[in-house]
């Protein structure tokens, strides 16, 4: 057994709707039932709270009731920008506010014991572990999405900048990993997201029923999979597509639907469920048409419930959860009329599809709770070896010192944020 | 207490407690730090091991018997910091690093072992990433990429060891499942387990140099796993000024050491028995250990020359001939050329290298094929090795030559200077009844655009052309003095109006300075006080140059005054501010010219501009010819004299273009005038992005081909992009008036696609009227074609025309390769037949010089029309140039060697094809062989094809256009 430590996980917010919220509390209480002390610290609260059921086993702690400030700091980059003297009050008022959350993130750290942790879950909330005082804690910045995503969107300057010196940087996956690697952050390496549910019953995959699971948005690519669908439809009548979830692009799904004669009968758009299981355990197919992805949890769960998995070859994330033709097919990003042919290959082959269900089933054991707990805690070992890692002063002092030159060729950070702990910094 | 070397006595683990040497347990990893004299640089190193994301790294460091006190500061290091750093003290330098990092292992504890030398730094994550793949994987060995920073005058540039090595985490079995891995011979940047190391019992060999290259070979074949991470783990620092053993080559006994360590690697290798690890091993050798020493080699004298060259030859004729064609080409020759002894060639082929490399030495043509070196080779080997026809050389434009120049002569006498050299003529390109002139032109190195051009002579001379320059260069070399201490040569040759240019080399001189004496006479602008003469000398790369030679007062004055303090900080500001200046420029030019800008100024100043009526402005194929329907649709334009004002854009060069038009280039700002005031805009691919189309313009769309490759919504990758990249095509397609159509089929598929809601005219392709009506002028315009290709000897014309092969990114490869190997088809076919290939416009051929003309890429006809119109038969792909060559009614081959290239089209190619559907090389051969059969096979599926996919072609499709858009032209009335 491990010896028990403080952990603290930092999220922009500890109760919003969303996959990261649930994964944040999930852990916490993973973390907590192996004995480590767990304080789920959200920078803000959502607009609209969801009750995760916290069992009480770790704390909740939010640090702004409200976030009125800029959500970013301000950046100016012409001329013009640098004058705004609105925008500059702003940033000040914000840095201020910063700063206030971070003191009540300072005085939480100090309550740890040697050899405590700072999880930061999410780029924005790492702002406040940065200027907050870490010191004798190890701090361990994540990326929810892949590599390729990130890129896409301003997030990756911040990654960059935030997560250069942090003592370990997480992706989801090796390959999103050895993305960051080559990018130059040296402090990357992965930690799956673990399965967040046992499934008390399986699917019997006879049902002749399609699943989707997910937000009614662009990026979940639902709109693809009603074109892939319409191909399907003409051809396996009897077999019906459930799309659960709900989003901002419902309505025009449920018109485009509704303007192809062919599926208009066999496309039922159940809305979100709280029954997961019944939903999963009641289909036989699970497909994922998403445009983007980090890690689907969606497809973890799917995988748990025995069901084989069509979906786009969008991401690292997918990539390492579906083996193509082992647990599930895979097919070209965009190409619709790929998807439509693998479902129907796994519409009409009985036999694949049950050994595909079966197959999907034993392969997301790798995302155990107790497996992913094990790595987590090997993490924290590598990071803290026990009593003997004294070298907290050496940090400070010796290493500081100009006899060990400049640390080379560390990220030349801004010198306004706060060092974190265990990022040493030297003096110059 | 920040500079004392003692920590406060409250920091410091008590020695005899639980983490004192004896009893804390072991750590995960030690990392041996090995110094020789280097007390300067190890603090850095040992700080870079201990300050490590993983914690309780142990540090042994092992001074090899150093004089500078190295010794005693590791010392006060392991008293300073118990536990974590221990000290071991060779009593005598060993010379090398073997020994030192064999002492280090033996006192390592960790569980892993880690290498660092004094000078090097580790990367802060380096260990923990090391050990996690290792935990991971379970390998015995880790490997990851190391970095080679250059730090001199405080900026550091990097470079990577073999980066491509390092894309991802990767495991190999064994080293056979990745021999490439011989290529990082570092033994510094890896995780070693200690038990694998005890184990296998792996040491450094000691006294010898190069002692990594045998261990990480040794490593490697002994290790059950390794494991690759492309996390930069290593940092290798290079300090140009302190010189490290491993880079000490000009002393010879240091390329023995490497021979010999080589030799033990092949001993190794061989006893493991296999063959392709020693292969790839050797390919290693030639292409990087030799060519490292060879192109060093006009550097040292001659002596070091000959010994060399004595031990590479015995070293390469002990090696498996097969390593010259393992090995890339020009190392492959450089090798072969040391061992068979002609040292001269092997340095030049070692040399040619680079964006455009400098031809050293003389080519040699031999049946039709040309081989490096002076003489023709005499083994079949030496033809396979030598071979270099590949680059070209004899058939490129004689601008792409940069043949070797010597300098022969350069003195001073009375004044005048006398400055000659030798050019060669490789292959005798330069005829010696070809028009030629020189000129020497001297220039700044610092502003090149002042030159000083003077007159030489030139004459040829045996294989090479000599030259000779005479001047006075108080005269005709006047430099400004102090601002502009640098000046370039270079001989431009103008040869039948082509330009060769070169820098006179004066290498191969001697090896002392040439011309320590000289100096050539000048009167800088500034006066003599700045200086009075101008000393030659060599440059970097051996070229020559002339210095200003500083003994003016003035300059004197300047110079001490620019060491003095206050001048460093004078000209380092005047140095900012001028490059501040600089840059503010530049970027006021890129925002006046950038595109952004034009597109902007268009949409809101150039479009509320009156349309100038009747003027047309044509495109095609993004302005890269003069070609397809807007080409057709000028010319009947012409033809029926309606008087438009025509303005053609083109992208890069405006040949072929039709002389009665105005031309502007594509991007210009003339370009966005012409558009913002036309009346019609006639294109087939698109105009730019994010100009708005006024009411007022008419845009005809004739788009460029039917459609079998799916087209705009209907790609995955435009579905794929989401939102903003289909509003990018909406708004494109949103511009078309009018949309040209041959079939019912385009209806159907492009203008879905595309999500055309224009007005489509069913008219057919005026490119297509040639085809279809036998049009006499583009019947002469072939006709002429077929002259000046020289096609008039009776053989029939087949036409290989292929669509481009997407690459990995989405965007066409390239090159394009024959559809059969030219040779073949020329001893098969040649008699009866020409092969004309032509690539899609994106593309180029690749064409071995040794087709001959039996094969010819006529990539270089702007139009396809007359090509399409000579051509007897056409070998094409899914391209859709076949819905054209269908309605000529002759034969027709489809050859698809690769079917999943083909993806989903918009029918079923293999069930509507107009003619056979050939994979192999074989099969299209055959078919070609047999022309008349296929032509009378398929021709009821060629009518049902054109009847298909080209029903509204009937040759009129011009005249319909012309009638629909511009007789109100003609009568004055404004159109739209």
């Amino acid at each position: 057994m491990a010896e028990s430590r403080d952990v603290f996980i930092v999220c922009n917010n500890a109760d919003g709707v969303g996959g990261l919220q649930r994964w944040a509390h999930h852990l916490a209480r993973l973390l907590a039932r192996r004995g480590h002390r767990v304080t789920l610290v959200g920078v803000t609260r959502a607009s609209e709270p969801h009750d995760y059921e916290p069992d009480g086993s770790y704390a909740v702690v939010t640090l702004h009731e409200q976030w009125r400030p800029p959500a970013l700091p301000w950046r100016p980059r012409s001329l013009r920008q640098r004058f705004d003297i609105a925008a500059y009050w702003r940033d000040l008022w914000r840095t201020r506010t910063l700063r206030q959350g971070a003191e009540r993130l300072s005085e939480l750290f100090a309550g740890a014991r040697p050899g405590g942790v700072v999880i930061a879950a999410q780029v924005w909330a790492m702002e406040w572990v940065r200027a907050a005082d870490t010191t004798g804690l190890k701090v361990i910045g994540m990326t929810h999405e892949s590599y390729e995503a990130t890129r896409r969107s301003s997030r990756y300057a911040r990654v960059k900048e935030l997560y250069a010196d942090c003592d370990r940087m997480l992706a989801l996956t090796a390959e999103d990993a050895d993305a960051w690697a080559r990018d130059g952050m040296t402090n990357a390496g992965h930690m799956p997201n673990p399965l967040h549910v046992a499934p008390r019953r399986l699917s019997t995959l006879d049902a002749p029923i399609v699943a989707s699971v997910g937000r009614l948005a662009t990026e979940k690519g639902v709109d693809l999979l009603l074109e892939a669908w319409a191909r399907v439809a003409s051809r396996q009548p009897g077999w019906l597509l459930r799309v659960y979830g709900a989003g901002p692009q419902e309505d025009e799904l449920r018109r485009q639907a509704a303007s192809l004669p062919e599926i208009a009968t066999s496309v039922e758009f159940r809305g979100v469920v709280a029954d997961v299981e019944t939903a999963l355990a009641d289909s036989s197919i699970f497909v994922l048409p998403s445009r983007a992805e980090g890690f689907p949890m969606s497809v973890l769960e799917a995988m748990a419930y025995g069901l084989p998995t069509v979906a786009f070859d969008c991401a690292p994330g997918v990539r390492a959860l579906v083996a193509d033709g082992r647990d599930g097919l895979l097919v070209p990003p965009g190409d619709t009329a790929a998807l439509a042919a693998a479902l129907e290959r796994l519409i009409e082959d009985d036999a694949l599809r049950r050994a595909m269900g079966a197959r999907a089933r034993a392969s997301v054991a790798r995302y155990r709770p107790d497996v992913v707990l094990d790595r987590w805690e090997r993490l924290f070992a590598c990071l803290h070896r026990g009593e003997s890692a004294v070298s907290e002063p050496m940090a400070d002092e010796t290493i500081s010192d100009r006899r060990f030159g400049r640390p080379w060729p560390s990220s030349r950070r801004s010198t306004t944020a706060i060092p974190a702990a265990g990022a040493v910094e030297d003096d110059s | 207490m920040r500079t004392g070397p003692h920590l406060p006595a409250g920091h410091v683990p008590s020695g005899s407690g639980p983490h004192g040497d004896g009893g804390a347990p072991a750590p995960d990893v030690t990392v041996v730090v090995i110094a020789y004299n280097d007390a300067r640089r190890l603090p850095r190193a040992v700080g870079s091991a201990l300050r490590q994301s993983l914690d309780g790294v142990e540090v042994v460091v092992v001074d090899d018997g150093s004089r500078d006190g190295t010794g005693p500061l590791a010392e006060r290091l392991a008293d300073e910091l118990p536990g974590r750093v221990r000290a071991v003290r060779l009593p005598v330098n060993s010379g090398g690093c073997g020994r030192p990092r064999n002492a280090g292992v033996e006192r390592a504890r960790g569980r892993y072992v880690m290498f660092l030398d004094s000078d090097d730094v580790l990367d802060r994550h380096a260990c923990l990433n090391l050990l996690t793949a290792a935990e991971d994987t379970g390998a015995d060995l880790v490997s990851g990429l190391c970095a080679r920073v250059r730090v001199d005058r405080g900026r550091a540039r990097e470079s990577f060891w073999y980066p491509w090595l390092y894309q991802r985490t990767a495991v190999y079995g064994s080293l056979r499942d990745n021999p490439d891995l011989l290529y990082d011979t570092l033994a510094t940047n890896k995780l070693y387990r200690r038990g694998f190391l005890e184990r296998s019992g792996l040491r450094f060999v000691e006294h010898l140099h190069y002692e990594d290259l045998l261990f990480t070979a040794e490593a490697y074949l002994a290790a059950a796993r390794t494991a690759l991470i492309p996390h930069r783990v290593y940092n290798w620092l290079v300090e140009p000024s302190a010189r490290s053993i491993s880079n000490r080559r000009s002393d010879l006994a240091n390329f023995a050491d490497r021979l010999e360590i080589h030799r033990r690697i092949d001993a190794l290798l061989s006893r493991h028995g296999d063959e392709r690890l020693r292969l790839v091993k050797d390919a290693k050798f030639v292409k990087h250990d030799l060519l490292l020493y060879v192109r060093e080699l006009r550097h040292r004298d001659a002596a070091y020359r000959q010994g060399f060259c004595a031990l590479a030859a015995e070293y390469l004729a002990g090696l498996d001939p097969r390593v010259f064609d393992a090995a890339p080409p020009m190392a492959a020759i450089v090798a072969y050329l040391l061992r068979e002894g002609d040292h001269e060639a092997a340095l030049a082929a070692a040399e040619y290298r680079g964006k455009r490399p400098v031809l050293s030495t003389e080519l040699t043509r031999c049946d039709g094929r040309v081989y490096w070196g002076r003489r023709c080779p005499s083994s079949a080997e030496g033809r396979r090795i030598l071979d270099v026809t590949h680059l070209g050389l004899h058939r490129c434009r004689l601008s792409e030559l940069r043949p070797l120049n010597t300098v022969t002569e350069l003195v001073v006498k009375n004044g005048r200077v006398r400055l000659s050299g030798r050019v060669l003529n490789p292959l005798g390109r330069v005829a010696p009844d070809a028009d030629v002139s020189a000129c020497l032109e001297v220039y700044d190195r610092r502003r090149p655009r002042r030159v000083f051009r003077l007159p030489a002579a030139l004459t040829h001379a045996g294989n090479g052309l000599v030259w000779e320059a005479e001047f006075d260069p108080q005269r005709q070399i006047r430099p400004l003095g102090i601002v502009d201490p640098v000046w370039d040569v270079r001989l431009v040759l103008r040869v039948d109006g082509e330009g060769i240019v070169t820098r006179p080399s004066g290498l191969g001189l001697g090896d002392a300075d040439p011309w320590e004496h000289v100096l050539l006479p000048v009167r800088p602008r500034f006066s003599r006080l700045t200086a009075r003469s101008l000393r030659p000398c060599l440059t970097y790369r051996g070229s020559l140059a002339f210095v200003l030679h500083a003994d003016g007062p003035a300059w004197r004055m300047a110079a001490a005054m620019a060491r003095t303090r206050w001048g460093r900080r004078l000209r380092r500001g005047i140095r900012r501010m001028w490059a501040a200046v600089r840059r503010l420029f530049r970027a006021a030019r890129r925002a006046a010219t950038s595109r952004s800008t034009k597109t902007a100024v268009f949409n809101r100043v150039l479009s509320r501009l009156p349309v100038r009526t009747g003027t047309v402005v044509f495109e095609s194929h993004l302005g890269r010819r003069y070609s397809g329907n807007p080409k057709y649709i000028h010319r009947e334009l012409r033809r029926a004299e309606v008087p438009v004002r025509a303005v053609w854009s083109y992208d890069s060069s405006p040949q072929g273009f039709p002389e009665d038009a105005v031309l502007v280039r594509r991007g210009s700002w003339a370009y966005y005038w012409e558009l913002a005031r036309a009346q019609f805009w006639i294109d087939d691919q698109g105009f730019p992005d994010g100009l708005r189309k006024r009411p007022q313009t008419v845009y005809l769309q004739t788009w460029h081909g039917s459609a079998y490759k799916l087209m705009g919504e209907d790609q995955p990758r435009v579905k794929w992009a989401g939102r903003s990249e289909r509003a990018r095509l909406r708004r494109m397609v949103d511009r078309y008036d009018y949309f040209l159509v041959r079939s019912r089929h385009d209806v159907d598929t492009l203008v879905k696609g595309l999500g055309v809601r224009a007005e489509l005219l069913p008219v057919g392709y005026p490119r297509n009227d040639p085809l279809v009506n036998g049009d006499p002028d583009a019947a002469a315009e072939a006709e002429a074609l077929r002259r000046s290709l020289g096609l008039e000897d009776g053989r029939r014309v087949v036409l290989y025309a292929p669509t481009f092969r997407p690459g990995p990114d989405g965007r066409p490869v390239w090159y394009m390769d024959p559809p059969v190997e030219p040779g073949r088809f020329v001893r098969d076919l040649g008699d009866a037949m020409v092969l004309l290939l032509r690539p899609h416009y994106l593309c180029r051929m690749r064409l071995p010089a040794v087709a001959g003309d039996g094969v010819r890429d006529v990539g270089h006809v702007p139009d396809v029309t007359p090509l399409l119109l000579l051509a007897d038969a056409l070998i094409t792909d899914h391209s859709s140039i076949m819905f054209d060559y269908a309605l000529l009614d002759r034969p027709l081959i489809l050859h698809v060697p690769d079917a999943a290239a083909l993806g989903g089209g918009y029918f079923d190619l293999a069930e509507h094809a107009p003619g056979p559907v050939t994979r192999t090389e074989d099969e299209l051969l055959a078919a070609l062989a047999d022309l008349d059969r296929v032509d009378a096979d398929y021709a009821g599926r060629r009518r049902d094809f054109v009847r298909r996919f080209g029903e509204y072609d009937r040759g009129t499709a011009a005249r319909a256009v012309v009638e629909r858009f511009f007789t109100t032209v003609r009568e004055g009335v404004r159109d739209g």
